[in-house]
């Protein structure tokens, strides 16, 4: 099925593994998944635990065979600890995604492909574990908030501790918290520039609610949503309302990959990294939420266009071979720049082509976020997405594309990111 | 006595050794952007380095503090909860004339959140926060 000679899914310019070695997705794991504050009786770092233990089982597979581990969006999850609490007999890799926040899902599945196709190792597990409710929510901003309690602060201009510190120097205190500020800002401008509309992105609240109304595991499964629902939920930051948020909850997720060779002694069907991509474009730092200086066109855009054209030519695809997507959706809005990003669409037609039903399960052309994404299974930072894509390859969504062979999962639109075509075989 | 839009509880800009200088700048209401010495290119936030030319050299350009709104939004959740009795305000990001395309993020004040419009012109106006801290808002200005 891959052709000879295919590009490993780091991007690299030459071939570089036997057909053997080809990284295939064998298990997947996640723990039940709450709103935020819902899991009181485990540690985020216990959930990780069980994510990764549960991914291993549903590979046939034990932490005995595991050497490799991978994870993004550095916070809290840290492999060396895990490596050793799992008792995994060798670590000979362990990989930390640089790409800020959720744009770094795709790319620790890169990161563990390529490990696997060069012979780094044999058996690694992606994971990651978000409690946001045992630390802090990403909502609230990234951490600068002051606290309430103390006496009184004389406002004054403090030392920068982080580099991301002094980037959010010049956001924080004019009231840019939090990314749905920021991004309702890039909404706004491509609505001036294209016509898009709020009915454009209820399109999408909507349509994945409907799919998260089949999914057990989806936090917002028992909840329907009309588009009048959708208009009649309070504005956040226009024209972002709060049915265009992501959720804020608790869960962990992981996926273990391994070489097609050994995949074919387990029982689960193959799924194979076809390609991955990651990074980002000149001169776009960490994105719209700390970076407003860029080019009109890119700051209108997911910041994936770059990513996209190299994951295509990896894979030897276009658009149109896609059966099904699961596109990171932090916001609804951003799901339309990032399908403009990845060549569903035009630039600044993302609205129009999700308003067409393209999106919906099972009569559209593009079925999206059949778990019910971020906006309504569960927001583990885009890895529940990942997952998501494996079931379908394997026919057990609960919203299954008949015939799914080619998935497209993406990361986080707004900041450096990643994708991964992940294929049957 | 100074004006005041925004309460003490607002977050606190933190500053490392290369973007130490805006905010000193901003103390003395002198809205500035860094200025590359070697190829004249603009850069915001500050930096090390030049992305064109890669010259470690730069200074700081003097701007007039007149621009344009490039984008804005309207919040009406009180994330930081000092604010919850002045809802909505106005987050924009404004290009500022004469630098280079540089935009800054800043809040336009003295303005009902309806007539806010891509586009308006605007000028800086300054916030003393503290004795040693002074930010940029924004109000409309003459077209």
């Amino acid at each position: 099925m891959a052709p000879p000679g295919r590009r490993s899914p780091g991007g690299g310019g030459r071939a570089v593994s036997a057909a053997g070695r080809r990284a295939c997705v064998v298990g997947v794991g996640e723990t039940r998944y709450a709103r935020w504050g819902g899991i009181t009786d485990a540690s985020e770092y216990h959930l990780a635990v069980e994510a990764v233990l549960a991914a291993l089982g549903d590979a046939g597979l034990s932490a005995d065979d595991v050497d490799g581990l991978a994870s993004f969006a550095e916070d809290r999850n840290d492999a060396t600890f895990m490596a050793a609490d799992l008792g995994l007999p060798e670590l000979r890799y362990a990989s930390m995604s640089w790409l800020p926040g959720g744009g770094g899902a795709c790319a620790a599945v890169a990161n563990a492909a390529m490990a696997i196709e060069t012979g780094a190792a044999d058996v690694v597990v992606v994971f990651r574990s978000l409690c946001q409710g045992q630390f802090r929510r990403f909502g609230r901003g990234p951490g600068n908030l002051p606290a309430q309690e103390g006496p009184p602060r004389i406002p004054h201009v403090r030392r920068a501790h982080s580099l991301l510190e002094a980037h959010v120097a010049f956001t924080m205190p004019f009231g840019m918290f939090s990314p749905p500020i920021a991004y309702a800002m890039v909404l706004q401008r491509h609505m001036h520039r294209f016509g898009t509309t709020a009915e454009h992105m209820g399109h999408v609240a909507v349509t994945t609610r409907a799919h998260a109304a089949r999914n057990p595991r989806a936090v917002m499964g028992g909840r329907p949503m009309t588009m009048d629902d959708y208009f009649a939920s309070r504005m956040v930051s226009e024209p972002f309302r709060l049915f265009d948020c992501c959720l804020e909850n608790d869960g962990a997720c992981a996926v273990v990959l391994t070489t097609a060779e050994r995949a074919a002694d387990l029982d689960t069907p193959d799924v194979e990294v076809l390609a991955g991509a990651q990074g980002t474009l000149q001169g776009f730092g960490h994105g719209q939420y700390s970076n407003v200086s860029m080019a009109d066109d890119d700051y209108t855009s997911a910041g994936a266009r770059t990513v996209a054209a190299r994951l295509w030519a990896a894979a030897g695809l276009v658009p149109g071979d896609v059966d099904v997507a699961e596109i990171y959706d932090h916001f609804s809005g951003l799901v339309l720049l990032s399908l403009e990003d990845f060549g569903f669409c035009g630039r600044g037609e993302g609205g129009p082509f999700a308003a067409s039903g393209a999106l919906s399960w099972p009569d559209g052309a593009l079925p999206t976020n059949t778990h019910g994404g971020s906006l309504s299974e569960a927001y583990i930072h885009g890895l529940n997405h990942v997952v998501e894509g494996v079931r379908q390859l394997r026919g057990t969504s609960t919203c299954q594309v008949a015939g799914a062979e080619t998935c497209l999962v993406t990361s986080a639109a707004g900041v450096p990111t990643s994708a991964l075509v992940l294929g049957r075989r | 006595m100074t004006v005041r839009w925004f309460p003490d509880e607002m977050p606190m800009p933190a500053a490392n050794a290369e973007t130490a200088g805006w905010w000193e700048a901003a103390a003395e209401h002198r809205l500035v952007v860094q200025r590359c010495d070697d190829c004249g290119r603009t850069r915001h936030p500050p930096g090390p380095v030049c992305p064109a030319c890669r010259s470690l050299a730069a200074g700081w350009a003097e701007l007039p503090g007149t621009g344009s709104v490039f984008t804005f939004t309207v919040v009406r959740q009180a994330f930081l909860p000092a604010l919850a009795g002045q809802l909505p305000y106005v987050v924009v990001a404004v290009d500022l004339d004469e630098a280079g395309g540089a935009r800054i993020v800043s809040n336009l004040v003295d303005v009902d959140a309806s007539d806010v419009e891509i586009a308006m012109r605007v000028q800086v106006v300054w916030e003393d926060m503290g004795p040693q801290l002074a930010v940029p808002r924004f109000v409309p200005a003459a077209p």
